[in-house]
């Protein structure tokens, strides 16, 4: 079977050259035809989703939500052929286990619900009115936001519907999007596009979803030339890449790969409260294998409770061999594989000279765990279920061990009380740390979360102002003055 | 048994044609116990793997120590200042740390690749008026390859044989000259470099526009690939380039692939198809494995290769590379390095990690 990725609202699907990408391997063979745009064709499709884009400005923000809730919940309901699509072919292109990528996905979209949408808008804007007209300011004078014209997406990576967050996004500011799939997960945003413009023909053209080859300056130049604003997903090589290449007038947000961790605090470590902790840890290992950059590397566990450090990494090795069973690890590439073998060699040859480390896997590699007494930097893990535990006195002691890396760091899963939450909190902010979520949570952002600690609405805008001398002056020429 | 007989034993199994299975499992067993006794960090390595002499029947039960191990460990059983020589890789990974080979001497070393070499590149004829695109063993004494290529120009080279590579990269006006003087003469010429010390010579003669039709029986000597490197050419463009500039058929266009935690180099019979199959002599042997199980993989799968080098004898003997192959008839195909490719999501693999550390660290 072939299935047609995108969404191209403007272009005559005759005239479109399609390429096919192939997945599945050989026992589940999938092929997908992915659009090729001509820079015509481009021109044309932006000019379509510029024009729609300025009616879609003239509609009141609460339609627009009314809209993606509707699409919303179609996607959540498995009854929707789309939404049977989805269930069939992610699994099948992305490698995930399917029973994972379906409750991923509900779990996911149930963040685009009416009530969640509404938190986006109320986390960025104190009057989100002010995206539907002048609104007063407390400085005076009134303001209101407009979203870009044209929002470039380039989405990367095969976490599937992650495109949809910054795609809901766009609409919430009212921009016309055109978005760039990866061809690791091609299909997720061309059917929410689809979708959406079977719910809501009246914005069917505020968005497109369109394909190149990674590495296709010419194509993507194309693109770059229309957009307002360009947001961009990826390694730091890619991103520095296209920066180079967004017009210096154009607002170019990057949003790189992240490092993440968990800390676990002794208080958490009793035996009644240890099962449910581990758990929750291997949790956030197994989904979507820490492909995702609220994904842990590392967890943090203090010493000195009931369980100490080292048992604990047998509770998680439990929990990872279990997790193994119920949602297996995706089958993975020789150079996937490369690296972690890689990973765990390092580790083996550390503890040639260190008697505290050890290392827990099962016989296929399916996952892995590292223990370590020594007072270790954070570090990426070999990904796809490996993590490390680092035994540590106190869960402060870690600030200093991030500092270098602040750069790159982006969540922490906590289990601690109340008053160690708060203080660690502050700690890792100032290290650079944007998000803090329980253990269990890590991959599952809130609504409106502050993606890497800035404004998924908010970066989109520009605020025009109408300041009070202007008012003041209005008044002077109206037909009522006296 | 002792290093000299050892040593000894070696250079009697690298002289004869061939050698069987069992011949070669005795000796690699062999080995495998010396440097069991000797080697401290190897004997580690092997009982965390469950391993000992004890256990191992054949060469494929030998724990297979992955290079990185080279950079960490000192895998040596003579003692480091015993060591006549040591090579060492270039250190552009893992923060600059590089990987060791000791060498008590370069006996075993020298025959392998002379012995090889004179299979491989050289089975027509005794020497060759060979140019040389690396530097030379003074300015990098720790350097595998410059080694190697000083072994080819007095083993193979001619009076006329001399290094090109000079402190200020090649001297491309020499260099032009003896081309052209072998283009007139009929005498055919061998040029030998690392693969990317090629790209400027090539970039060079664009420039000044020449091509050269090298007399037949003319070859050329490339290694090493261009992952890294400021440009990336496949190695299909490369080979046509090659040929199209120096007027050598691709079948005379051979790569070599070696590296510094071996003592054997493998060859392939030119680049008429890429990839081509590479091959080496009787004294290594290899495997394709699943990095994660060592287990082989079912044959014509890809995996990672492993080398069994017996003339790595002081050293390691087994090693696990980070090079994707597959096994095919006479030999493997390479495919490029197993790992450090990029996340399939947003979460940092570690490759990428280091870099960004260190561009954070120095900048």
């Amino acid at each position: 079977m072939i299935e047609r990725a995108g969404y191209l609202p403007g272009v005559a699907a005759n005239d479109i050259a399609w390429q096919t990408l192939r997945f599945g391997g050989n026992e589940n063979p999938i092929e997908i035809a992915v659009p090729e745009l001509s820079d015509h064709q481009m021109q044309s499709m932006a000019a379509t989703v510029r024009t729609a884009s300025r009616k879609l400005k003239a509609r009141p923000t609460q339609q627009i939500v009314e809209s993606i809730d509707r699409t919303v919940a179609r996607l959540l309901d498995r009854s929707e052929p789309i939404r049977q699509k989805a269930e069939d072919l992610l699994p099948r292109v992305t490698g995930y286990d399917a029973e994972m990528v379906r409750l991923g996905l509900t779990g996911y979209l149930k963040t685009f619900r009416k009530p969640e949408l509404q938190k986006f808008l109320a986390e960025d804007f104190a009057n989100p009115m002010m995206l539907d007209d002048f609104q007063p300011m407390p400085k005076g004078g009134l303001a209101r936001a407009f979203g870009p014209d044209i929002l470039a997406h380039i989405w990367a990576g095969n976490v599937p519907g992650l495109p949809i967050w910054s795609l809901v996004s766009g609409l919430l500011v009212k921009a016309g999007n055109i978005g760039k799939v990866p061809s690791a997960e091609p299909l997720f945003a061309g059917w929410f596009a689809q979708l959406l413009a079977k719910t809501e023909p009246e914005i069917a053209d505020c968005l497109a979803v369109v394909w190149w080859q990674g590495g296709d300056t010419a194509r993507e130049a194309a693109l770059l030339r229309e957009a307002d604003v360009v947001l961009a997903y990826g390694g730091n090589d890619a991103l520095a890449a296209i920066r180079g290449r967004v017009p210096i007038t154009t607002r170019y947000l990057p949003y790189g790969h992240k490092v993440s961790f968990g800390m676990v605090s002794k208080s958490a470590l009793n035996s009644r409260k240890v099962t449910a902790t581990a758990h929750q840890a291997a949790y956030d290992v197994v989904r979507y294998d820490q492909q995702g950059c609220y994904s842990p590397h590392v967890f943090f566990v203090q010493r000195g409770g009931k369980i100490s450090p080292k048992e604990f990494c047998q509770y998680v090795a439990h929990e990872l061999a279990a997790f193994e069973k119920k949602y297996p690890r995706r089958s993975l590439s020789v150079s996937e594989a490369g690296a972690i073998a890689a990973w765990r060699h390092q580790e083996e040859i550390k503890s040639f000279g260190e008697g505290g480390r050890q290392i827990l896997s099962d016989a296929t590699g399916a996952w892995s765990v590292v223990y370590s007494e020594d007072s270790e930097d954070l570090a990426p893990s070999g990904l796809n279920r490996t993590i490390k535990i680092v035994a540590v006195d106190e869960l402060a002691d870690v600030a200093p061990r991030i500092a270098p890396y602040r750069k790159f760091l982006q969540t922490v899963g906590i289990s601690a009380p109340p008053d160690e939450l708060y203080a660690l909190g502050a700690l890792l902010g100032q290290e650079g740390i944007t998000r803090i979520s329980a253990l269990g949570h890590m991959t599952a952002p809130e609504a409106g979360w502050h993606h890497d600690g800035r404004f998924n609405l908010l970066d989109l805008i520009t605020i025009t102002e109408i300041e009070g001398s202007a008012e003041k002056a209005a008044d002077a020429f109206a037909r009522y003055a006296d | 048994m002792t290093q000299d007989e050892i040593i000894r034993e070696l250079l009697d199994f690298i002289a004869a044609d061939d050698a069987a299975e069992s011949a070669f499992d005795r000796l690699a067993l062999e080995i495998f116990a010396y440097q069991f006794k000797h080697n401290e960090p190897l004997r580690k390595f092997c009982l965390q793997r469950g391993r000992t002499p004890r256990t191992a029947k054949s060469w494929r039960d030998i724990p297979a120590v992955p290079i990185n191990a080279f950079k960490e460990l000192t895998l040596s059983c003579c003692a480091r200042e015993d060591a006549e020589r040591v090579f060492m890789t270039s250190g552009t990974t893992m923060g600059g740390l590089r990987g060791k080979s000791h060498h008590p001497n370069l006996a075993v070393y020298d025959a392998s690749m002379t012995t090889h070499f004179k299979q491989r590149f050289m089975p027509d004829r005794d020497r060759i008026d060979m140019g040389i695109l690396f530097p030379d063993e003074d300015v990098m004494p720790n350097s595998s390859l410059a080694h190697y290529l000083a072994l080819a120009l007095e083993h193979f080279g001619t009076d006329d044989s001399r290094n090109e590579m000079g402190k200020s990269g090649i001297d491309f006006d020499a260099l032009f000259g003896w081309l052209e003087r072998a283009e007139t003469t009929g005498v055919p010429y061998a040029l030998l470099g690392a693969s990317y010390s090629f790209v400027p010579l090539l970039d060079e003669m664009k420039r000044r526009d020449v091509r050269f039709a090298l007399p037949a029986g003319s070859r050329m000597f490339d290694t090493g690939g261009f992952k890294g490197q400021s440009r990336d050419i496949s190695a299909d463009d490369f080979y046509t380039q090659l040929s199209d500039s120096f007027g050598v058929p691709r079948r005379w266009c051979i790569n070599m692939y070696g590296m510094t935690e071996l003592s054997t180099q493998f060859y392939d019979n030119g680049n008429e198809v890429c990839p081509s199959v590479k091959s080496g002599p009787h004294w290594i042997r290899s495997r394709v494995i699943n990095p994660l199980t060592g287990e082989d993989v079912p044959r014509g799968d890809v995996g990672v290769l492993t080398h069994c080098d017996l003339a790595h004898f002081n050293i390691v003997s087994t090693i696990l590379t980070e090079d994707a192959g597959v096994e095919v008839d006479g030999g493997f195909l390479l495919l490029g390095r197993a790992d450090g490719e990029e996340a399939k999501g947003c979460s940092m693999a570690v490759e990428e990690f280091l870099k960004a550390a260190n561009v954070a660290a120095t900048g």
